[in-house]
């Protein structure tokens, strides 16, 4: 059995005592950003990536991946404990979550939320290591052409899968395309757009810029609202939940695997869309849907098992692919090409023990979450006494010092500094900043495969449409494209989003 | 928000990259396009800039038409805050050292916030000073000079 095999390769690698440590060191900040409110994974790997520079790529991949599930995980008890996500992917776990604890059954829905949250993962990992190996088979086919359209299918799904307008989205990633293009051209020498700043010649690094637009900005705009009072006060008793919770806990897990593992796999999937969606489902199937945000415990379990089998799950376009469907997965990207990598369908093939190991690793890594956030529970909702007005500016020298350390030059926090005022003006006129970064990274991929491609096709561009995978993939962009200006699915999409 | 004559928002962003979009037009006309078969460097660029000032048009017509939005009121302190301490931050790193350029960077992006009260910062930005020389220069190797001298 090839795919027991290859587990296995994953698993020596991902038990190596120094990756292990890697993945310990992942999630205790996963969770510890989880945690706290007004910092999310996307600044968080901005800024540890210039220091994944001198480790293995196999360990360096494994502790950012294990950062992003992590924050699944500390998302959660805040939501539960002081109805205060701390993430998107949670704010469903408040309704249920929270009422749960303020009737005094904060223990069982953190064990709920905790399991779930395992159960998911385990099973994730699974489902990533038997889609990974035909995905990569498949893809080993493909030429610039279809290439570019596969390309094009990611970046339109991101757009229209994410929330937010479609229209400003797609306008978004055309920018982000845009900002790839500067820097010296490859094909020509010729340097574009570089005003001749000779740091620009190697076209605009992405850190500073998803540090600006969504460290910076998001900081800024923060400070703008007044502050949360944050009221924690829970005796925490015991948390086994009993045999009637688990009971009626178990087919709403299930449930919500299954939602998470197929929404995070689609573009633009990820840890934010499946728990809405789980959740609208567990309350659709429910015998008496009046107890949902009363306290229900499959509301907790569905959406939980969700986010985290989602945000799992979105790592096969990405290792099989080279594709990313978010813009976190855009900067495992950037770790991945720091490390000297050219991400795609060949590092299945020539790096096996990278691309199993960063799998295999996410099951180590849900069984170290499950022991440090069950037991150590206090310890982490003591982290939400630190008051803001001491975090942030923590925040802000962090990110200068993480932009300064990528090539240790002043310029790159200038452009942070540049990118956080545009990215304070875009949040001001309600712009999602996600697709500028998915743009920014995919670009050069972008351009470099629709010029090869139509050096091979002698300029006729009808050969996206003659060639049979690339005109299926563009095919599903023009049905997405017209399912969206359908009003009936419009109105779908809005409901489910705003749910 | 209140009710205003235009969609503020959508009328903004268009603006933003309709000047994009020219900025760009004329900052690759020197840049030879080349033909589709063989794409000169300005062939890109070019192409999407064009494809953003269609975007651009299409918002701020829609916002000068449609209408009725406001944006919140920009308030000064906290852009100011975290943008001078960025900027002061970058100045200083190269010269005067890690230990300077974090302690000023602290200092300044407390103000953006009204809550800040000044003995607590003072302390914390110290804490926060000699935890990142330890961090950055002593664990992760950052090369960088500790001290301006």
């Amino acid at each position: 059995m090839e795919l027991f095999d290859n587990l296995l390769l994953g698993l020596s690698t991902a038990l190596q005592w120094n990756n292990l440590f890697y993945c310990l060191i992942g999630v205790v900040i996963g969770t510890a950003i989880g945690v706290l409110p007004g910092i999310g994974p996307i600044p968080t790997v901005a800024l540890l990536l210039p220091f994944t520079f001198g480790l293995a790529p196999a360990s360096a991949l494994i502790m950012l991946a294990g950062i992003f599930y992590g924050a699944q995980y500390g998302g959660s008890t805040t939501a539960i404990l002081v109805n205060v996500p701390g993430e998107t992917s949670s704010v469903v776990t408040c309704l249920d979550g929270h009422e749960m604890a303020k009737q005094g059954r904060a223990g069982p829905a953190l064990a709920i939320a905790a399991i779930s949250s395992f159960f998911a993962g385990t099973v994730a990992t699974i489902v990533i290591a038997v889609l990974a190996l035909p995905l990569g088979a498949l893809a080993l086919k493909f030429t610039a052409v279809e290439y570019f359209s596969l390309l094009v299918l990611g970046l339109f799904a991101a757009v229209i899968l994410a929330h937010g307008s479609v229209s400003k989205s797609l306008a978004m990633v055309f920018l982000g395309l845009l900002i790839g293009t500067v820097g010296i051209d490859v094909n020509s020498g010729v340097a574009r757009m570089t005003f001749g700043v000779p740091a620009l010649a190697d076209g605009l690094d992405f850190v500073p810029v998803a540090m600006g637009m969504f460290g910076l900005a998001e900081i800024i705009a923060n400070l703008e609202r007044p502050a949360v009072r944050q009221v924690v006060s829970q005796k925490l008793r015991d948390l086994v939940p009993s045999r009637a919770d688990l009971k009626a806990a178990f087919p709403a897990m299930l449930r919500g695997t299954f939602i998470g593992s197929a929404l995070g796999v689609l573009p633009g999937g990820g840890a934010a869309l499946p728990p809405f969606t789980a959740y609208a489902l567990e309350k659709k199937l429910a015998k008496d849907p009046s107890r949902f945000g009363k306290g229900a415990i499959e509301g907790v379990a569905g959406p939980e098992a969700a986010n985290n089998a989602g945000a799992q799950t979105s790592f096969i376009p990405l290792l099989t692919l080279g594709i990313p469907a978010n813009a976190l997965m855009a900067l495992m990207i950037g770790a991945l090409m720091m490390q000297g990598i050219q991400p795609g369908p060949q590092v299945m093939t020539e790096q096996p023990e990278l691309v199993w190991g960063v799998i295999a690793s996410m099951w180590t890594g849900n069984l170290m979450l499950l022991i440090i956030n069950l037991p150590l529970v206090g310890l982490w909702v003591s982290m939400l006494k630190i008051p803001y007005r001491l975090l942030f500016p923590a925040i802000v020298l962090f990110c200068c010092i993480g932009t300064y350390g990528i090539s240790n030059s002043a310029f790159n926090v200038w452009l942070m500094l540049g990118c956080a005022v545009v990215g304070y003006f875009f949040i001001k006129v309600g712009v999602e900043p996600a697709p500028l970064l998915l743009g920014l990274v995919l670009g050069p991929q972008l351009e470099e495969n629709f010029r090869r491609a139509m050096q091979l096709a002698d300029g006729d561009p009808s050969v996206f449409v003659t060639r049979p995978i690339s005109a299926l993939l563009l095919a599903i962009v023009a049905i997405m494209l017209l399912a969206m200006l359908s009003p009936a699915v419009l109105k779908t999409r809005k409901r489910a989003l705003a749910e | 928000m209140t009710r205003r004559r235009f969609d503020w928002p959508d009328l903004a962003f268009g603006a933003f990259l309709i000047a994009v979009a020219a900025g760009t037009l004329v900052a690759t006309r020197g840049l030879n396009g080349g033909t589709a078969a063989d794409m000169g460097p300005g062939y890109m660029p070019r192409a999407i800039a064009l494809i953003l000032l269609a975007f651009g048009l299409f918002f701020a017509g829609r916002g000068l038409l449609r209408g009725h939005v406001g944006i919140e009121p920009v308030q000064l302190r906290p852009i100011l805050g975290v943008g001078v301490a960025v900027g002061v931050f970058a100045l200083l790193i190269e010269n005067a050292g890690l230990a300077l350029a974090s302690f000023a960077a602290i200092l300044i992006a407390a103000a953006a916030s009204r809550e800040s009260r000044f003995f607590e910062v003072i302390v914390f930005g110290l804490a926060v000073t000699v935890g990142a020389v330890l961090l950055f220069i002593k664990a992760l190797a950052l090369p960088v000079s500790i001290w301006p001298w």
